[in-house]
């Protein structure tokens, strides 16, 4: 197969088809608005349906009523809109409904949000931040994949860059192996309000012929399936870390910067690695430990004010090591990342940092 | 080995049209491409400006880069951001047509040629960009033009396709302009230091 030349909206607008997605749903906004047009275009000649909502909350309450009959469904938008939908994620984890959600984000500001979440509840929404292209498709399959398996909502934190390169790309079907079956709890419209009649959640308090577990059993086997998604789920990339006495930790799109920076200071004869959480949850804290064990430096460079900063000084090896060289960064047009994401930048900080004695550090 | 290429001018004159010509055509012959149109709202009369990435093996290169080995300049107005970020040895092709003032550059070839002017006189006014491509591809050795031409077919969209035929003879007439490669980017070092 010849390699196509795609711009990143519709390499994942592909994968996510790829992988069975047959509802979608979204509000225009930038740079999300692409991945719309693209299901738009695209999702009818599979047999699926793609909706312009109204607003965010129109389209995650539409994707969730998607996602109850057991239809492979998403939505997106960017980190603004994904707060509308806050309310929305939060009772599809709580009916544990699988979704997948992108968030085509202006920039880095929504770690908090994607790692933290603004719905009520003890829940968590796994979250995958693809460097690029191709990992974007593949983390798409992945989502879905994972979405039904733990039947939960999930995201996948994109950006403008990721959004609106263009690559030569191939795309092949992900097989992630075998997953349970959905007919024990999708919504099919074959029972009616009888006493058999299926329930996503009232209070899991069940029917009078039916009882179920009450709220806080239910809510406690809720916790015990994100515990488990904690222990096995983490992923995460190091480069050339083995050695490192210096260790440059970013995420996303942010990380190619990095890494590219990493090999020119390696020919300077800087020991530089970097390390890149794939998934931002759950945090890949074991592997955070292990490569920062014995680094003088600890350098985290995202694009905000610090938000990834406090799950790495939760789990690396020394906390007093870690530094944040990053920042707030953000184009003039308030759509994508602004002046930071910039090799010569992350060059000069961290040559900046490494030089900095210990004792003046922050 | 990887090798940027910058294109710049305003919106409306066809920039990010040449840009997905350009990687089309990479694709095509079997080269690595990736693409960073950078035009925001600005689509009639701001800047527009488009970052490609050509390689032989997987790229490795972040898609917004400080070094490139060639550019396409189809307006005075943004050259400086271009300028500062090609290595000695660049190939830089010039629409003379629009293009204002000196250039104020001395690290390479600069193919300075009436791209407008040109498109205009064979009925095409809006196919600037695709001479200044043409003569691009030819002072550079980056794409062939059969390539180039294949892919002024394949990136216009349906409701648009009547106008693939005058682009690729855009592409031609450029092409035409220079008569050997001038600058050979895969000579061009990556980096100014």
């Amino acid at each position: 197969m010849t390699p196509r030349l795609l711009q990143g909206s519709g390499a994942i607008a592909d994968a996510a088809i790829l992988a069975g997605c047959r509802f979608f749903t979204g509000y225009p906004m930038l740079p999300f608005t692409e991945l719309l047009e693209e299901m738009a275009r695209k999702l009818p000649a599979a047999g699926g349906v793609c909706i312009n909502a109204q607003s965010e909350i129109e389209a995650v309450n539409m994707a969730l009523g998607a996602a109850a009959t057991g239809a492979r469904a998403a939505t997106g938008s960017c980190g603004q809109g994904i707060s509308l939908m806050q309310e929305g994620i939060a009772e599809l984890a709580l009916n544990q409904l699988p979704l997948v959600v992108f968030n085509m984000a202006r920039g880095q500001q929504d770690y908090f949000q994607s790692t933290r979440g603004g719905g009520w509840g003890d829940y968590r929404t796994i979250t995958l931040a693809p460097k690029d292209i191709p990992e974007a498709v593949a983390h798409t399959q992945l989502l879905f994949h994972l979405a039904d398996r733990y039947r939960t909502p999930v995201i996948l934190y994109g950006d403008y860059v990721i959004a609106h390169t263009s690559v030569g790309i191939e795309i092949e079907a992900l097989d992630f192996g075998p997953l349970p079956p959905k007919d024990d709890w999708a919504l099919d419209g074959t029972m009616s309000g009888t006493g058999r009649a299926r329930q996503t959640w009232t209070w899991a308090r069940g029917k009078p012929n039916t009882p179920g577990p009450g709220p806080s059993a239910a809510w406690e086997s809720i916790a015990e399936k994100y515990a488990a998604i904690e222990r096995s789920e983490q992923r995460f990339e190091t480069y050339r870390s083995e050695d490192a006495d210096i260790l440059v930790v970013s995420f996303g799109t942010t990380s190619v910067f990095v890494d590219r920076v990493v090999d020119e200071l390696r020919e300077e004869g800087l020991a530089v690695g970097s390390f890149r959480p794939i998934t931002l949850w759950p945090f890949p804290a074991e592997g955070l430990a292990e490569a920062t064990h014995g680094c003088a430096h600890v350098l985290v460079y995202e694009l905000n004010a610090g938000q990834m900063v406090d799950d790495v000084r939760m789990y690396a090896a020394d906390r007093s090591v870690i530094r944040s060289i990053g920042g707030v960064s953000q184009d003039d047009s308030g759509m994508r990342q602004g002046d930071l994401l910039n090799a010569d930048e992350v060059r000069q900080r961290v040559r900046q940092a490494v030089a900095t004695p210990a004792s003046a550090r922050q | 080995m990887e090798r940027a290429v910058l294109l710049t001018g305003i919106g409306g004159q066809g920039v990010q049209l040449a840009a997905r010509t350009l990687a089309v055509a990479a694709v095509q012959s079997d080269l690595e491409v990736m693409v960073f149109g950078s035009y925001a709202g600005l689509m009639r009369g701001g800047n527009t400006d488009a970052t490609i990435i050509i390689g032989d093996a997987p790229l490795r290169s972040p898609p917004t880069v400080a070094w490139a080995q060639a550019a396409l300049v189809m307006h005075h107005e943004y050259w400086s951001g271009v300028r500062d970020r090609l290595v000695p040895g660049s190939v830089v092709v010039v629409d003379r047509s629009v293009f204002k003032g000196e250039m104020g550059w001395a690290g390479g070839t600069a193919v300075e040629i009436e791209a407008t002017g040109v498109a205009t006189e064979m009925g095409n006014g809006r196919g600037g960009a695709m001479v200044a491509l043409g003569a691009l591809a030819a002072a550079s050795g980056l794409v062939d033009l059969d390539h180039l031409q294949a892919a002024a077919h394949e990136v216009l969209p349906s409701y648009r396709a009547e106008h693939a035929k005058a682009n690729a003879d855009a592409l031609a007439a450029g092409f035409a302009l220079v008569a050997d490669p001038v600058a050979l980017v895969w000579l061009a070092p990556a980096r100014a230091q």
